[in-house]
């Protein structure tokens, strides 16, 4: 993919994105001032303030940080070194920053910060930097100064309501292909399209249909067997991802979950069951109901991990053989620390598998795979600063390894992207798969 | 000398008590307010008992896998902090202050226990002022304004040791030690000190987040 | 050097010999502020020398420090140099020596600050 977007200067290093440049090269030193200032006093109030005025400058959030860790400790991608590159700047400034700041303050933003809010948990005053930072991208979005890549998924979210361009008889093919697929191995296999009043609307995201189809066909398969009364829409809304909530463009982002909400209503279905996403859960279960001021989403929202544990919990499906190959378990961020499943997960993988090594840290404390957050929507030229960002994951996977895992299960699909990229960078050698892959590979399925 | 003291002793305490206390209320208040405006659904994730099992932890030595992480670091803290507050209050010398004006007494610590306090903040302060210079991730963050502060705080406990142990210019350094500590006051509610404020609100919020929406522990 | 040593020995003697004696004849005079409920003592004695304070501060009346207070009005030309100010002023038994702390400093401090004379700061009455 050696397109212009990717031009990298030598000397510099400096990493040319044509979203971010061109979006540059169009503003003027007003215009800045007057968008930054606008986008102050409008949109933000007691927290920034308070969390600025709180932080006493101790650095004790440096080593929740991955991008700290894996570059050798270089304060400057401290969580609160990020947040002094930009968000201090701008409040010092008032607003009156130049192009060089900006580009640097975009890239900090979109690309070294994947919104983990692990630092929230080692800053002694809870003080959100992930927060804050999305101040920035949303100013940058302001500007119009997101990167390529991202804001092509957030133009297709607003051309489609979905992620990757996916037309609508395109979908509606996708599921009806994966239906037949199936049907060779389960004749009787159904995958209701539009079914109202169904218990559950199963949605993926958009990369699932587009090139990870499979997904649905697994999915279609456990839920089939285990007698799930689930649908699946025939209209937009069926995705549940959201670039758009990581770009910054929030309207957007609330007309995605509006739209997603809405199917579910229209549906009539009890509650929407996710696929093994976790930015997606992050936008439904989190931010995008918060835009539409949902205190909690309007229709309970289970991800992929929670209904698994159900499915095995309640015997609905059952296991042949457990999984033989030794595996770790990669937390993913937004539904550890965005919705404590980490317990849940633990005991799917158990149930599943017959080796279970835990990674160093676990859990809530797990380290983020360096793609979420929108990073690897980033794109290509980007790419190896996501992946030369995340060499703590590497050891982390490395001491995985060397206490006996062979593979990697990331209920996610950003942990997934980002930790193949690892895996082959780093030479890890070790396999990956999602939770559903193992279910659907072990579990008792009707002769 | 006796106009300065009266002075600094009598209307410069009131000043400084006012604005430290008025401060506060006016930022708690104020950023109430904003919060209501603008961040308005802040009040609905506030959880009282997420929040507080979140303060909870992070008050306590050792309860958070950050305190546990930097174990050097967590004694020094919560000793600096413990002993900032409690030195003051129960130093004979400024209970005896009390009970001259208000007629109101209380506890306070033997001079020599005070004494050793007292070394301990400004031990801390040390500690807290060579990380600040030597650490590269506290140095990057630092600007002159985190000199300035440590400094107003260091100075009431700098002040009160040297003039307690009568050293030359007590006299003086007494007269500057009501003043620091009257500075210190004054400034809590309008420098990063307010951090003494907001702690419970800001990690609370969090508490409140991480717990009632997310499920999950922050700390 | 042993008969130098010696010479300043025998002068140092002399010297503190002398200020015995001298301080001795001196003890007649009031010298120090003294009070048989202070048990135990934070602060060393306050030196008070009290035949030059009254002279310095113009004090010819005897009550205006020992004075005598009946049903909270203080009586005029009744003076109290042979009770101790412990003696009446023990009123919250509680929180002594507070109490008493506070009425001796209001009386030595108190005064000071309202005629802005005397010393008025922890060191200047409590050495060390």
């Amino acid at each position: 993919m050696a397109e212009p977007a990717m031009k990298q200067s030598d000397e510099t290093g400096e990493i040319f994105d044509k979203g971010i440049d061109k979006g540059l090269a169009r503003l003027t030193p007003e215009k800045i001032e007057q968008v930054i200032n606008k986008v102050l006093s409008a949109e933000t109030g007691a927290r920034l303030k308070t969390y600025v005025n709180t932080c006493v400058h101790c650095g004790l959030c440096s080593e929740a940080c991955h991008y700290y860790l894996s570059h050798d400790n270089d304060p400057k991608f401290s969580p609160a070194g990020k947040v002094k590159q930009t968000i201090w700047e701008i409040l010092k400034k008032k607003g009156k920053v130049d192009h060089k700041f900006l580009k640097k303050a975009a890239e900090i933003a979109y690309t070294e910060c994947n919104l983990c809010r692990r630092c929230a948990m080692y800053c002694p005053f809870g003080i959100d930097i992930a927060y804050l930072i999305s101040v920035m991208r949303r100013i940058c979005h302001m500007l119009g100064v997101t990167p390529l890549y991202m804001q092509d998924t957030a133009h297709s979210h607003s051309a489609t309501l979905n992620q990757m361009w996916v037309k609508e008889d395109e979908w509606i093919d996708s599921l009806f292909w994966q239906e037949e697929e199936a049907q060779d191995e389960m004749p009787d296999l159904r995958i209701p399209i539009e079914k109202e009043g169904a218990e559950i609307f199963y949605s993926v995201i958009a990369p699932e249909p587009k090139f990870r189809a499979q997904l649905i066909y697994q999915a279609a398969v456990i839920f089939n067997v285990a007698g799930v009364d689930f649908t699946m829409p025939a209209t937009p809304g069926w995705d549940n991802s959201d670039q758009c909530m990581f770009s910054g463009d929030y309207e957007m982002m609330g007309r995605l979950k509006k739209a997603h909400f809405e199917t579910a209503m229209r549906l009539k279905v009890k509650r929407i069951v996710m696929g093994e996403c976790g930015h997606a859960f992050r936008s439904v279960y989190d931010v995008g109901n918060r835009w539409l001021a949902w205190k909690m989403p309007p229709i309970p929202v289970t991800h992929a991990v929670e209904f698994y544990y159900e499915l095995l919990k309640q015997g609905k499906i059952k296991i042949t053989k457990k999984y033989d190959k030794p595996v770790t378990l990669q937390d993913p961020c937004n539904i550890s620390r965005g919705r404590g499943l980490h317990e849940k997960a633990r005991y799917v993988v158990n149930a599943l598998c017959e080796e279970f090594i835990d990674m160093q840290p676990n859990r809530e404390h797990n380290y983020c795979c360096c793609a979420g957050g929108g990073v690897i929507n980033t794109g290509p030229p980007y790419k190896m600063k996501r992946i030369d960002g995340n060499r703590v994951k590497a050891e982390q996977l490395f001491a995985a390894k060397a206490r006996g895992a062979k593979v990697v299960i990331a209920p996610c699909h950003n942990c997934h992207g980002g930790i193949e990229d690892i895996n082959h960078h780093y030479g890890l050698d070790m396999e990956l798969h999602f939770l559903g892959d193992i279910i659907y590979k072990i579990m008792e399925k009707p002769a | 000398m006796h106009d300065v003291y009266n002075f600094v002793s009598g209307p410069l305490v009131w000043v400084s008590f006012i604005i430290f206390f008025g401060g506060c209320l006016y930022r708690l208040i104020s950023m109430a307010v904003l919060a209501k405006k603008k961040d308005v659904f802040v009040y609905e994730y506030m959880s009282f008992k997420y929040g507080l099992r979140s303060i909870f932890h992070w008050i306590i030595p050792f309860g958070t896998v950050k305190w546990r992480k930097n174990p050097i670091l967590t004694i020094v803290t919560f000793t600096f902090h413990i002993c900032l507050i409690l030195v003051p209050i129960f130093l004979c010398a400024h209970v005896i202050l009390w009970k001259e004006s208000w007629d109101i007494g209380w506890w306070y610590f033997s001079d020599t226990t005070a004494d050793i306090l007292t070394g301990i903040v400004i031990a801390c302060c040390v500690f807290f002022l060579i990380r600040r210079i030597v650490l590269p991730e506290v140095k990057y963050l630092t600007s002159v304004s985190d000199y300035v502060i440590l400094a107003m705080v260091a100075a009431p406990f700098i002040t009160g040791f040297w003039t307690y142990h009568q050293w030359p210019g007590c006299k003086i350094t007494g007269i500057v030690h009501i003043i620091a500590g009257e500075i210190m006051l004054a400034a809590i509610p309008f420098t990063r000190l307010i951090h003494m404020v907001y702690f419970p609100f800001t990690r609370g919020y969090m508490g409140s987040e991480f717990g009632a929406v997310r499920n999950a522990k922050d700390w | 050097m042993g008969k130098r040593t010696l010479i300043i020995y025998v002068v140092i003697t002399l010297f503190v010999c002398i200020f015995a004696v001298m301080s001795g004849y001196s003890q007649e005079d009031v010298t120090t502020v003294e009070d048989s409920a202070f048990e135990e003592k934070m602060r060393p004695t306050v030196q008070f020398l009290h035949d030059e304070h009254n002279e310095a501060a113009g004090l010819e009346e005897c009550d205006v420090c020992h004075h005598v207070y009946k049903d909270g009005e203080k009586i005029e030309d009744e003076s109290s140099e042979e009770t101790e100010c412990s003696e009446c002023h023990t009123l919250n038994k509680g929180d002594n020596p507070l109490s008493l702390v506070k009425v001796y400093h209001l009386q030595c401090k108190g005064c000071h600050q309202k005629e802005k004379a005397g010393p008025i700061m922890c060191s200047e009455c409590h050495p060390r």
